[in-house]
């Protein structure tokens, strides 16, 4: 579950990046979140993945109040939040698994365990055959692949994603996206950014329209796809659609 | 406790791979540290081959007064009295070595024993040694003393019989005194090269910190390698310098044997004791990867 209640960000004395925002998504809702550049949609992913503070209001994450959050539990908060940035952030000196499993690592699962996790999340994003390739190797939509692999191989509550087609062909980009709806299928709670808003509307079923000092949500509108209460305030962006 | 074990496990297989991934860098900062750690070595070999020399010698602070050869016999006991009576807050002990107890003390070494066979008369004189009381300016009370003795009738020479000792131990406490100065130069060139050999692999590990927050790294296991590679350069550095040290010493012992030889007396200089050593590289290491720590700290806030 996520919990934003009127929050700000802003970055020094400058403008507020994001101001007012107040949502909650329930666990196993897949939202997309659209909007223009600069509007503020990669800032509201990171303070959802706990990489960036918020300067007002209060953000709950998997029961947890980030403020609240000591700078020693932060890092196993974001154990539970698998986080596909805009860019991949592989690690090019070390192998396809490698790079699998320094999230396990990182946790100190035993190596054999480890190994099979690895490989299983591997296997579900389709790179079995490229465990140890170096990711340099790979193309695109395999290097997005692997950073989904990385994200969701400590079988995170949550995964959050930002522009994670944003490079990619027409086709590429759907498998990417049938990647994502198969995790939020088995109760991964999916968040992505992005401004394919065709490509979204056919797998996610909520929607967020962040512009630059508003912020809308799809469910004060239709609360039968969403149950759940959030505060809006500008315009609403109602593209929803169905599961692919 | 088994996944603590597994975190350091891999923070040591990351540290070698960074170690191994730039074996000519890594190899310089070795050097460097080793070359470094050698100097204070070498110091301190000579401090400790020396000081058992200057032990074995009494720092006794001594006068020995000797007696014209022709004074009569009583002269010493005499004399030995006077010294007792007139200065008496100046002295500890005075000991009378008559002219015919010295001559049995030379005849009983073999070297002397044949040249003494054919003097017609005992050469030596009396002698009277006096032990001064220690305290300050003992240098000074000593020379006054032994100028006022000089004046003695029956006096023929006065003799400061500690005062190379004194000089040698004023040497070995300029040298212990320079070794720490040294010592601690070394610990700040050691500190120097580690801090910023760790710099340099924080920036160009900068991606890898990133991920490994990212995808829930604590800062220990991110700082972790770092202090390996701190420590880890440190003991080596340190083992190499032992090497160096010894190599050293080896044609310099040569050297000194040939020379101690001439003086019919055996000297050689020697590191320090093995638990002595094993301290000094364990200390060298904790330094290491205190350095590292402070560099690990300062650098990885991005």
């Amino acid at each position: 579950m996520i919990e934003f209640q009127h929050v700000f960000k802003s970055y020094g004395q400058g403008r507020n990046i994001l101001a007012d925002i107040s949502f909650r998504v329930a666990a196993g809702e897949f939202v997309y979140v659209a909007g223009p550049s600069g509007a503020g949609k990669s800032t509201l992913l990171k303070l959802i993945g706990g990489l960036e503070a918020s300067s007002r209001g209060s953000i709950q994450v998997n029961g947890q109040k980030l403020e609240q959050l000591s700078a020693r539990a932060r890092p196993y908060l974001r154990r539970s939040v698998g986080v596909i940035l805009q860019d991949t952030h592989l690690l090019y000196d070390r192998s396809v698994i490698e790079n699998v499993l320094l999230p396990l690592t990182v946790t100190g699962l035993a190596t054999e365990v480890a190994r099979a996790r690895a490989r299983a999340a591997l296997e579900k994003v389709g790179l079995s055959a490229k465990e140890n390739v170096p990711p340099i190797e790979l193309s695109g939509g395999e290097q997005q692949r692997l950073a989904i692999a990385r994200a969701i191989v400590n079988r995170p509550a949550i995964l959050i994603a930002d522009e994670p087609t944003a490079s990619l062909d027409k086709d590429t980009a759907r498998r990417i996206m049938s990647v994502f709806k198969d995790f939020n299928r088995v109760g991964v709670t999916t968040v992505i950014a992005s401004h394919d808003d065709a490509l979204m509307a056919d797998y996610a079923t909520r929607a967020f329209k962040v512009e630059p000092g508003k912020f809308a949500d799809s469910a004060a509108r239709r609360p039968s796809s969403a149950p759940v209460q959030a505060s809006v305030s500008g315009h609403i962006e109602p593209r929803l659609g169905g599961a692919a | 406790m088994k996944s603590l074990l597994r975190q350091h496990r891999y923070a040591m297989t990351v540290t070698l791979r960074r170690l191994l991934a730039q074996p000519i860098s890594s190899l310089a900062n070795l050097l460097v540290i080793a070359l470094a750690l050698a100097l204070p070595l070498l110091g301190a070999s000579l401090l400790i081959s020396v000081e058992p020399v200057a032990k074995q010698v009494s720092v006794t602070p001594e006068l020995t007064v000797f007696l014209k050869t022709d004074a009569a016999s009583s002269a010493a006991e005499k004399l030995a009295r006077r010294i007792r009576d007139e200065h008496p807050e100046q002295i500890v002990k005075v000991r009378v070595i008559s002219k015919q107890s010295a001559l049995e003390d030379l005849r009983a070494n073999p070297a002397w024993e044949q040249a003494l066979k054919v003097l017609p008369v005992n050469p030596l004189p009396d002698a009277i040694v006096v032990e001064l009381a220690p305290g300050d300016d003992l240098a000074k009370r000593a020379d006054q003393l032994a100028n006022v003795l000089r004046k003695w009738p029956s006096v023929d020479l006065v003799q400061l019989d500690s005062a190379w000792v004194q000089r040698l131990e004023a040497l070995l406490r300029f040298g212990r005194i320079g070794l720490l100065l040294l010592a601690l130069s070394v610990m700040l060139v050691v500190l120097a090269t580690v801090f910023n050999t760790v710099r340099m692999q924080a920036l160009s590990q900068r991606e890898e910190i990133g991920v490994a927050r990212l995808v829930g790294a604590t800062e220990s296991f991110v700082r972790r390698p770092f202090l390996y590679l701190g420590a880890l350069t440190c003991t080596f550095a340190a083992l190499i310098s032992l090497g160096i040290a010894r190599l050293t010493l080896t044609p310099l012992n040569d050297a000194l044997a040939s020379l101690a030889r001439t003086y019919d007396a055996e000297f050689a200089l020697t590191l320090p004791t093995p638990p002595v050593l094993t301290a000094c590289v364990v200390l060298v290491a904790v330094l290491g990867a205190l350095s590292a720590r402070w560099s690990v700290q300062r650098n990885t806030r991005f």
